[in-house]
Formats: structure tokens, C-alpha cells, sequence
């Protein structure tokens, strides 16, 4: 017993230093670190060219749209731009209207400075692709009211 | 040795339940949205729908491929700048349930709280008053006034914290505060 035991722990032992002696080698950078060296123009360059892809699908779209939601920003005019592009591409007309929500909602307690400046900037392309703001629809107050699931 | 073979015979099945339950979670997860398309990945890597604020495009369509839906889907495909208005709508109102308006819209709830709060803080105010009438006995004798005097009149005779407390501000010589 005492041997096999000696057996296992040599074995894994060996396995540990052959995998550190090979680590340097394959591992040139390290994919930890929290601290982002990207500058601002990178980023809205990177979902940019992400959204402008000519082959996205709905879920890439969906995805980008929902990370964007999810960060302490609001997304630049050319980056709705590429994505209200990008929704017509896969012809999801109900995608486009709910990122223009979104992004609203991101605009925060400043929403009447920077929500009419987004409007300005992204009206050509709503009007090249004939989508509608929230508000022409009619979607900036609520219109349905929902019952609640316990009342049901 | 057969002790330790017996319990990694254990692990090794164990680990393969573990294996299991991702592939079960997804199955059951998949035969509860019937025919409403999957469009994306879930906020917890399921084919749910939720409606989020901060997570604003579900995993799968609200509503499911209905034929009158599916005809809009098709009309989608051409110039948006021909569908009406109400087809807008209905192509939204497939694809998601509430919109941000919607979602946050005040529900009023924050009446029914306060109202019972305060009933709550009535009611207690009430059992304390029936306590006091009717259980607790009266206060003892050293909360009246004239005991309350006497103890203060042997803490300052015993000379009760003299240097920065309370005889420190009693004039022993004239025999009032200072």
C-alpha cells in the first residue's frame, strides 16, 4: 500500500513539474490581470467594427447590446448607428426599438441632455432604415398594464 | 486497498451525476418554452424570458411563432419604412412583454407599506398601553420626585466625582450650583 501510495504521489508530482517547466513556454501572457489598458476611442472602435460585422447573427447582436447595458456607459451615437445597422441586417425590427429604450434608460438622471444629442446624431439612420424612436411608438410612458403573476 | 479503491469508486460516480444535471437543467428548460424561438443567450445561461433593466434582451421571443406572426416576420424582411404603426408595435410586443416605460412604471406598492407599517406601530402602541394598565406594577418609590432629590442630595454629600462630574459643579462653602 505504502508503495502505490509512493507510486501515485510520484506521478503527480512528475505531472506538476513537467507542466510548470512547459508553462513559460506556452503561456506568454497572462489573461488576469482587472486592469484595462483599453483607451475609450478602442472601445467604441471595437463594438463598432463588432456590430458593423457583415456576417452577425441575432445572438451576437444581442449579446454586444446586452454588455453594453450592462457597463457604466452610454454607447456613442456611431455605435448605435452600427448597431441599428446590424438589426436590420437580421431584419429584427424589435431589436432595434428596445436598444434605442436601453440606451435611453443608460442616459440615466441626464437623460434630457443626452438623450435629444443621441436622437440628433442617429436620425439619418433611422430615417434611411424606418425605424421609429420609442416615443413615436408610443413606448415612453406605459401603455399595457401587466397583471401580476400572483393575482392571477 | 480496498478502502481507498471503494472511495474514489464513490467520487468517480458522483462525479459523473455532476456531469449529468447541466444537460437535465437544459432539456426541462427547453420543453418549457414551447414554441417560442430561442434568440439569444440567457442572463443565466437559460432559455428563459425576463423582462431586466439591466439585462434588456432575453434569451427567447415573448411570444410564440403564431401564423399572423410569422406573416409580420416575413413583411419585416422588406423596407421598414413600410410597415404601419401598429405592425411596429405588434413586431415589438412578439419579440418582448413590457417595454422600459412599462418595467418602470410605480406599482404604488409603497402605499399598502406604509399604511400597514403605521397599523403595525398603532397596534403596538396599544398592547404597550394594556401592559402598563394592566400587567406591569406602578413604578417603584425611588422613581418619585422626592427619592430622586434625596439621591441627590447623598451623592453630592458623598462627593460623588469632584474634578469634571457632578459635585465638580456644586459650591460646597455657599451650598448651591455654582
Amino acid at each position: 500500500m505504502f508503495r502505490s501510495a509512493v507510486c501515485r504521489i510520484n506521478t503527480v508530482v512528475k505531472g506538476i513539474t513537467i507542466q510548470s517547466a512547459a508553462r513559460p513556454l506556452t503561456a506568454s501572457q497572462r489573461c488576469m490581470s482587472k486592469h484595462s489598458t483599453e483607451t475609450d476611442q478602442e472601445f467604441d472602435q471595437r463594438y463598432e467594427t463588432f456590430f458593423n460585422r457583415p456576417d452577425i447573427d441575432g445572438w451576437e447582436i444581442r449579446k454586444a447590446m446586452n454588455d453594453l447595458c450592462g457597463m457604466d456607459l452610454v454607447p456613442e451615437p456611431k455605435i448605435i448607428n452600427a448597431a441599428l445597422k446590424a438589426c436590420r441586417r437580421v431584419s429584427d425590427f424589435a431589436l432595434a426599438v428596445r436598444f434605442l429604450e436601453a440606451v435611453k434608460d443608460r442616459c440615466g438622471a441626464k437623460v434630457k441632455e443626452i438623450y435629444p444629442y443621441i436622437l440628433q446624431e442617429i436620425r439619418p439612420t433611422l430615417d434611411e432604415l424606418g425605424i421609429n424612436t420609442p416615443e413615436e411608438l408610443g413606448y415612453d410612458k406605459p401603455e399595457l398594464a401587466l397583471q401580476s403573476v400572483y393575482e392571477m | 486497498m480496498v478502502v481507498p479503491n471503494m472511495a474514489s469508486r464513490l467520487l468517480m460516480s458522483s462525479l459523473r451525476h455532476l456531469q449529468k444535471i447541466p444537460k437535465a437543467g437544459m432539456s426541462s428548460g427547453h420543453s418549457k418554452i414551447g414554441g417560442r424561438e430561442v434568440v439569444g443567450y440567457g442572463f443565466n445561461g437559460q432559455p428563459n424570458y425576463v423582462d431586466r433593466i439591466d439585462f434588456p434582451l432575453p434569451a427567447i421571443r415573448f411570444k410564440e411563432n403564431t401564423p399572423d406572426i410569422q406573416a409580420l416576420r416575413e413583411k419585416e424582411k422588406g423596407d421598414w419604412r413600410k410597415l404601419s404603426l401598429e405592425e411596429k408595435k405588434a413586431l415589438y410586443r412578439a419579440s418582448f412583454c413590457q417595454t422600459f416605460a412599462e418595467m418602470k412604471a410605480p406599482t404604488g406598492e409603497w402605499k399598502s407599506v406604509v399604511g400597514l407599517s403605521l397599523i403595525f406601530i398603532s397596534l403596538s402602541v396599544w398592547v404597550y398601553m394594556g401592559m402598563k394598565l394592566f400587567v406591569y406594577r406602578p413604578l417603584p418609590d425611588s422613581f418619585t420626585d422626592e427619592a430622586k432629590e434625596a439621591q441627590l442630595r447623598r451623592m453630592i454629600d458623598l462627593r460623588v466625582n469632584p474634578i469634571d462630574g457632578l459635585t465638580s459643579k456644586w459650591d460646597y462653602e455657599q451650598g448651591k450650583w455654582k
